[in-house]
């Protein structure tokens, strides 16, 4: 039975087709592509616990479809692979995005395109699940370029828009984005290029294809254990060399230090997409990445690994403070807990990475799904400056995004105190105080932008009165409570006694859970409470200084270091200053000078020295039938003088 | 009996005359004569090596010729009438519209 895990990814796809090319109605084809997604939720659900009753040593399900590449030496197989830790990633992306579908049919309700919207929603599902799927670098790299292009697709949804709030074009912003990952991707293929020198094959684990079996390098990364390059001056492991080009490019797919900077942009999307793309599954595949392909990461690459997620964590955290727009707060916060998992899985807790990323999944959809009922329900209005005491209009998306704010905050005992706890422990265990603090100061910030977006939104006065707010359709509230539920109790996947998730992991990570630091779990879970509190009680008392387009009550006493945050200490104008724009220079100078002055006249400067050369030439050519004539008769004689005298 | 040579200066000074209506005359009309002229000019030449050689076959070119300068003088004439209706002129300078 668990040969048939080819059909998860194919009902996505199905649908996809189905929207694409022969449905024109909305209606239909938001019912379409939910019932393809949650069909395959459902197989998914069916094959999880058919893996979960055979016997651990057995829970790797290898189903090659057919050979897809096969060039001589480079042999690649469609295959997929289902095992404990895709068998998650599956059940996250199907359900969180069955819900999400579900949500879009009442969130894009009117849209100019909804058809194509569905389609790509649906296409998206299919390359995350490939992605996650994949039994080879290949195939996974085809599900992360897809997922790229869905996301470009999706963020530039409403191309036709010149400006969205908060003041992005979303061609440019989808551009950006597309463009930011192009080079954490070429980065990938770099490493996929090293991977096949080293090993003769893409795959993860060994396969047999055909009458060979074809090596896999995680089950072989040991055979090149010690094995060195040299650049001139230096001397780095192999591994080393691989696994710090799979770090680029989990930096620009997960939006990490130093290639976050797409992520804040992609919020010009539908609010949907920015919970399903850019939030719960597509930037969690480097996390994925890292937790599949761990065996290939040297200690110097995972320290690294360790420093960027930290480093991302804070940054993020503390540009998310600053921010006015609700789904920017949103994002930067995205990008703060995405620091969280890769720092988690540099320290060599790829099991709790995974973990964080699947609560994080879970309440940060909710999050998402809940700021989109709020733009909806005041009629797209995303600037919090302007609203304001929505908890009496809005009571499903107030409660509900309370509990998934206070999960973000680490509150205990929803899941993300569980998940985000054990990060900071296992920093603690290991002896990295400097990631622990940095971690520790993260997580805090985290609570502090959510309680005071909580006061800003739900509570006080309505400050821009323009709009009438209402509680959004079924269809929107129904999601939140269901993720709601979700966040509540998702914890329980992975508690401290009985820590479910890491022995479930336990086949593709051997990590083993680590003893319950309950001092440290009360100190974090008391702070998390407090400064909420402290926040949410500041904002509530200064909520009058608050004024529509005004500045925050907290600029007075900051003031240049509150305008770094809100700039997310200016990596944006960073870039602009040095590679932006010097290439923006070069490509005008390309387009305007070098271009038609070097390459079309050289061009032009042929056809005109033959044009005139031809012009000499041409003159003969009289038109004149008498001209020919006199012409041939010459030649006749010649040649006849010729034969006849024998010159 | 007149000596072959005769015949073949009477065939040159025909083929001469037809050369030079080519290359001087304008009207289309007559150029066709001197096309004709100069084919004569060869067919008699032909005739007059025959007989000296007592060979038929060059007498059996001459009928060749003589056929195929039909069919020509009918195609030519099919032109000369187009370059007529179009242009109301019989004179090929008028169609130099080739000239580079």
């Amino acid at each position: 039975m668990l040969e048939f895990i080819w059909i998860i990814p194919l009902l996505p796809l199905i649908g996809f087709l189905v929207n694409t090319f022969a449905i024109r109605r909305e209606r239909e084809a938001g019912l379409v592509a939910t019932g393809a997604v949650a069909g395959s939720f459902l197989f998914a659900v069916i094959m999880f616990f058919l893996l979960a009753a055979l016997p651990v040593e057995e829970r790797q399900v290898n189903v090659v479809l057919w050979e897809w590449i096969n060039t001589g030496g480079f042999r690649v197989p469609f295959g997929l692979l289902f095992d404990p830790l895709s068998a998650v990633m599956i059940l996250l992306v199907t359900g969180v995005g069955s819900l999400i579908h579900v949500y879009s049919i009442g969130y894009m309700h009117g849209d100019a395109r909804p058809v194509r919207y569905f389609a790509y929603l649906n296409l998206f599902i299919f390359m995350m699940l490939i992605l996650v799927m994949a039994d080879n670098m290949l195939l996974l790299f085809l599900g992360w370029e897809g997922v790229g292009l869905c996301s470009f697709l999706l963020i530039g949804h409403w191309f036709d828009r010149s400006r969205v709030p908060p003041n992005l074009v979303p061609t440019n912003a989808a551009v950006k984005a597309f463009v930011v990952n192009r080079i954490g991707d070429a980065a990938i293929l770099l490493a996929m290029a090293a991977i096949f020198s080293q090993f003769g094959s893409l795959n993860f684990f060994n396969v047999e294809l055909g009458d060979t079996t074809l090596p896999g390098f995680i089950e072989n990364a040991h055979t090149i254990a010690g094995k060195t390059f040299s650049i001139p001056g230096q001397t780095f492991f192999v591994t080393t060399g691989i696994s710090f080009l799979l770090l680029i490019g989990v930096t620009g797919k997960s939006a990490q230090i130093p290639l976050f900077v797409w992520l804040p942009d992609a919020m010009a999307g539908p609010t949907p997409v920015s919970a399903l793309i850019h939030a719960a599954t597509m930037v969690t595949a480097g996390v994925y990445l890292i937790a599949r392909t761990h065996e290939i990461f040297s200690p110097t690459t995972l320290n690294w690994v360790m420093w960027i997620g930290a480093l991302t964590a804070l940054i993020a955290g503390t540009a998310s403070v600053a921010q006015w727009d609700i789904k920017r707060v949103l994002a930067y916060s995205t990008v703060s807990q995405l620091g969280f998992m890769i720092a988690a899985a540099g320290m060599g807790a790829f099991a709790v990475a995974i973990f964080h990323l699947l609560t994080h999944g879970v309440f940060k959809a909710l999050l998402f799904l809940g700021s989109g009922s709020l733009i909806h329900g005041t009629h797209e209005t995303q600037d919090m400056r302007k609203m304001g005491g929505l908890g009496k209009y809005m009571p499903i998306t107030f409660a509900t995004y309370i509990v998934g704010a206070l999960a973000l905050a680490g509150v205990f005992p929803l899941e993300g105190f569980w998940s985000k706890d054990e990060i900071i422990a296992t920093a603690w265990s290991h002896g990295h105080f400097v990631i622990f603090a940095m971690l520790v100061i993260a997580s805090l910030t985290t609570a502090f932008y959510m309680g005071r977006q909580i006061a800003i939104i739900f509570f006080g006065q309505q400050r821009d009165k323009s709009y009438h707010a209402h509680e959004s359709g079924w269809l929107m509230t129904g999601p939140l409570l269901i993720l709601m539920i979700g966040t509540v109790v998702g914890g329980v996947i992975n508690l401290p006694g009985t820590h479910w998730l890491i022995d479930w992991l336990h086949p593709v990570m051997a990590e083993e859970a680590e003893p319950f630091n309950t001092t440290l779990a009360v100190i974090t879970g008391v702070l998390a409470v407090v400064v909420v509190l402290a926040s949410w009680w500041y904002y509530m008392r200064n909520a009058a200084k608050i004024k529509v387009g005004g500045k925050d009550p907290l600029y007075h006493y900051l003031g240049d270091i509150w305008e770094g945050m809100a700039e997310a200490w200016y990596f944006n104008e960073i870039y602009n200053a040095t590679i932006a724009r010097n290439y923006r220079r070069l490509s005008v100078f390309l387009a305007r000078t070098f271009d038609p002055q070097g390459i079309d006249d050289m061009v032009n400067g042929v056809g005109r020295v033959l044009g005139r050369a031809a012009s000499g030439v041409r003159t003969s050519q009289t038109g004149y039938v008498r001209t020919y004539a006199f012409v041939f008769l010459i030649g006749v004689i010649i040649v006849i003088g010729y034969l006849v005298l024998g010159l | 009996m007149v000596p072959t040579s005769l015949y073949i200066l009477l065939s040159a000074i025909l083929f001469s005359i037809g050369v030079l209506g080519v290359l001087i005359r304008r009207n289309a009309i007559v150029l066709f004569m001197s096309v004709e002229l100069m084919l004569n000019a060869a067919n008699l030449a032909l005739v007059a090596f025959a007989r000296e050689q007592a060979n038929i076959e060059g007498q059996v070119i001459v009928f060749f010729v003589i056929s195929v300068a039909a069919a020509e003088v009918a195609v030519g004439l099919a032109l000369l009438v187009a370059i007529f209706r179009s242009k109301q002129t019989t004179d090929v300078d008028e169609v130099s519209i080739l000239r580079g």
